[in-house]
């Protein structure tokens, strides 16, 4: 939670991905930093690499070219031990929740204790009871504390992506790294969900590295925005500079050449949000 | 090309119209002799029943303990390095083309006599089997929750250990239900070879023609395997009933039979506020009390047979010397008889499966519950397959060698019998599951039941028909390796030769024919099916 306060939180240099060899440019030279405490969106459309950028910041990816700092550790080369520590410290939400279904609610939020701990474990009561009350308070924090012992696939689909909220926040993390939180859920769910993550992120004094389709989603939570279209960071603005006009370019179909539209967006985003 | 092969097969076999009519009166003969069953002695009969049960479940959880750690080296998803992967699937695949009636007649050599082999050699062979199924599981798990544990910083056997596992468990339960139904089966035969189990009574009462008291103990034989079988659907039906949630079609789950059977999800009455551990809900009731029943059960079993973890521990020096023997594998002798043995094995296979799959024909016409002319047919037609698939091939082999005398006339006869059983259910399953629609349409234009069914109902299963019979050819040759051993024909004969002179080296050369073989039909069997279907 405490963070040398002003550092950077991550630090992206030329970071390029391509998939079977060459084939898929997944990501462009992307090169921006987030500092500490920072609430940033990702937009894009759907195939421009957002889950792709997203995976590199815990390591789940590694970059074809570039560099990947977070929390002061060097991702590209970090391995074992020292990567699980790294990704104890990053909170990640997914798309589709990741729960284990069959389990319940407090067994899938005590997993996010399991980069604290030594041993595997199975089953709630091998947690000690000091985690399960841990466990308990962040179910607490999403809106959830009447039902620890309820099976993950039985509650829907918001408060899936609440439950891993909850998981993640057991973390203890420095960062949280959210992909489409919201993506596979309805307009109220989503709204729900997205106020509980950038509630709870607030009041631990978290960073936020959040991708999401919606503009105007993003534009009522972000701090500041980046845009990527076809792997290439296009935008990159503080939220408050930002109308929705100028951030739906980003989803513009593109013109003939990609470099001079890139111009453009750039140019009106003027200097970016990283103050 | 088929018709020529099995005709040269039934031949091979002696299977002549002449000696059918002869073999089928000896068996008349024999099992007039036998009637009425009279009941052996009850208190060794239940004795060697309970050894039978206790031999399955110690050799399913021996199996069980193996299995699961081998199948996350063997699941591409969890394995640590290809090699270990390899490694992990060839195990597998060496443990299921290994007949359990070839480890045991090995354990009993290396071990001595008892239930220990018996445990041992099911605890081996269903290795095959489980440690496939286990690790298919482990490969249809979902990865986002995998991916979601390694993500919380969590190391490699904590992400299986918590979000792997869990999602196996119903597919484990399930599996080791189903395999322990299998090896009491297989148990059943042990004692033929001294491995322990009812089957050493029904060898010796064989052997000093008490008849009345050989068929009572076939009674018993098949009482104990349609009770275990009804005990473990029915295990499994309370154990399973909340896992349809997420289960796929085709997943091993569905394999199973559970598919469609998704009970309500419960949301349990909000808990005490607060409360850190798990409520005890009637679900969470029923497992505690299944696992304190097997627990029971395990304890019992050890106690009973004297087989116990440490002893199987112990055993692992005596093993490893047996097994070192078995290298070289000794082709130098008596090629011709390897050849001779084979081919009779594979006749046997094949003459068995078109005997069988003709019969199986009008027996799965009348137990199709929408194609039986008649509701009693339909009992009946059903009985039938339940009784013949409750009686194990090789008990049948037994009794029909008793009946005609060493050769693969029994052999053939009684695997013969086993494929009706197997057919005529996977085949009325299938013509139960036929759309109405083209019978309807031709009743509408007049026709006759029989036409009906001639017209409508055959042309849609012939499919299912050849494909089921190539299946069963490769099930066929894989069971008259062991035939055999009871002295039913094929190949058998020389493992067990090899073995009771400590041939080993002669074993091993047989067994690598015999997995030679195994692996052609069974690739040959799967590539007609490809073209046929
Ligand atoms: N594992 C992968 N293998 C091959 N191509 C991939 C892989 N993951 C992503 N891609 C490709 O990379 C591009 C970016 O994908 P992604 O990061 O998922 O975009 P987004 O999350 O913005 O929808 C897409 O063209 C996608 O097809
Ligand atoms: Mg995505």
């Amino acid at each position: 939670m405490m963070h040398d306060g002003g550092g950077h939180v991550v630090r992206l240099r030329g970071v390029g991905k391509e998939f079977g060899a060459g084939r898929v440019v997944a990501l462009d030279d992307v090169t921006f930093d987030v500092p500490s405490g920072q609430l940033l969106v990702l937009i894009g459309l759907s195939g421009s690499g957002k889950s792709t950028l997203l995976r590199h910041l815990n390591g789940l990816q590694r970059p074809t070219r570039g560099d990947v700092e977070v929390l002061g550790v060097d991702v590209v080369r970090a391995r074992g031990a020292a990567l699980r520590a790294l990704r104890r410290d990053v909170g990640f939400i997914f798309q589709g929740f990741n729960l284990v279904g069959r389990l319940t609610c407090l067994e899938n939020v005590l997993a996010g204790a399991l980069g604290r701990l030594r041993l595997p474990r199975y089953g709630v009561l091998t947690y000690s009871r000091a985690l399960r009350r841990e466990a308990l308070e962040q179910l607490d924090r999403v809106g959830l504390a009447d039902r620890p012992f309820q099976r993950a696939d039985t509650l829907s689909g918001g408060q899936q992506q609440r439950v891993a909220i909850a998981r993640a926040l057991l973390q203890r993390p420095r960062l949280v790294v959210a992909d489409e939180p919201v993506a596979s859920l309805d307009p109220e769910s989503s709204a729900q969900v997205m106020d509980v993550l950038f509630r709870v992120c607030a009041e631990d004094h978290l960073t936020v590295v959040c991708s999401l389709h919606q503009v105007e989603l993003a534009l009522g939570y972000a701090h500041r925005v980046v845009g990527l279209r076809d792997g290439r960071q296009v935008l990159d603005r503080d939220a408050r500079a930002l109308s929705s006009a100028q951030a739906m370019t980003v989803y513009q179909r593109l013109g003939a050449d990609p470099a001079e539209v890139t111009g453009r967006v750039l140019a009106t985003a003027g200097n970016a949000g990283s103050a | 090309m088929l018709a020529v092969l099995t005709a040269v097969s039934v031949r091979e076999v002696g299977l002549s119209g002449g000696a059918l009519v002869e073999g089928i009166g000896d068996i008349r003969r024999l099992v007039a002799r036998m009637l009425p069953p009279a009941l052996p002695e009850l208190g060794t009969s239940l004795d060697l029943l309970l050894e039978t049960v206790s031999i399955a479940l110690l050799g399913t959880t021996l199996a069980l303990a193996l299995s699961l750690p081998l199948a996350f080296l063997a699941a591409r998803n969890t394995s640590p390095h290809p090699a270990a992967y390899g490694a992990a699937r060839a195990v597998i695949t060496a443990a299921r083309a290994i007949p359990d009636l070839v480890f045991a007649l090995v354990f009993v050599r290396a071990l001595g006599l008892g239930a220990l082999p018996g445990v041992l050699a099911l605890g081996l062979h269903s290795v095959g089997m489980l440690g496939k199924l286990f690790a298919d599981a482990i490969e249809e798990t979902d990865r986002g929750a995998r991916e979601a544990a390694a993500s919380t910083g969590a190391g490699r056997l904590q992400v299986i250990t918590s979000s792997v596992l869990p999602q196996i468990v119903p597919s484990v339960v399930g599996l080791f239900l189903y395999r322990f139904d299998i090896n009491v089966r297989l148990s059943t035969v042990l004692g033929f070879v001294g491995a322990g189990g009812i089957g050493q009574q029904l060898r010796a009462t064989l052997g000093n023609l008490r008849y009345p008291e050989a068929m009572g103990t076939v009674a018993l034989i098949f009482v104990l395997i349609v009770g275990v079988e009804v005990l473990s659907v029915a295990v499994r039906r309370t154990l399973l009933a909340d896992e349809g949630a997420g289960v796929r079609d085709g997943s091993v789950l569905a394999f199973l039979g559970r598919r469609g059977r998704r009970r309500q999800a419960q949301v349990p009455p909000t808990e005490v506020a607060g409360a850190i551990r798990p409520p005890w809900t009637v679900e969470r009731r029923w497992k505690a009390a299944y696992g304190v029943a097997l627990l029971a059960a395990l304890a019992m079993s050890m106690g009973g047979t004297g087989v116990n973890p440490l002893q199987v521990v112990a055993a692992v020096p005596d093993i490893w010397g047996v097994v070192q023997r078995f290298w070289p594998p000794d082709f130098s002798s008596g090629t011709d008889l390897l050849i001779d043995g084979m081919v009779e094995t594979v006749a046997i296979g094949i003459a068995a499966t078109f005997i069988g799959t003709v019969l199986s024909v009008p027996i799965a016409f009348l137990a199709a519950g929408n194609i039986a002319p008649a509701r009693w047919v339909y009992v009946a037609a059903r009985t039938v397959i339940v009784v013949v698939r409750s009686i194990p091939e090789l008990i049948l082999a037994v009794v029909f060698v008793a009946a005609v005398g060493l050769g693969p006339f029994p052999g053939t006869l009684a695997l013969g019998i086993g494929t009706i059983g197997f057919m005529a259910k996977l085949l009325s399953d299938a013509l139960e599951e036929l759309p109405q629609g083209p019978r309807d349409a031709l009743d509408a234009v007049g026709a006759t039941r029989m036409q009906q069914t001639a017209t409508a109902v055959v042309p849609q299963v012939t499919p299912t028909l050849v494909g089921q019979t190539l299946y069963m050819l490769d099930i066929n040759i894989r069971s008259s390796v062991v035939l055999g051993i009871v002295g039913a024909g094929g190949i058998g004969f020389l493992l067990v030769q090899s073995i009771r002179t400590l041939a080993f080296e002669r074993t091993a050369a047989v067994l690598l024919l015999v997995f030679a073989v195994v692996y052609l039909v069974e690739h040959l069997s799967a590539w007609l099916r490809r073209q046929l279907i």
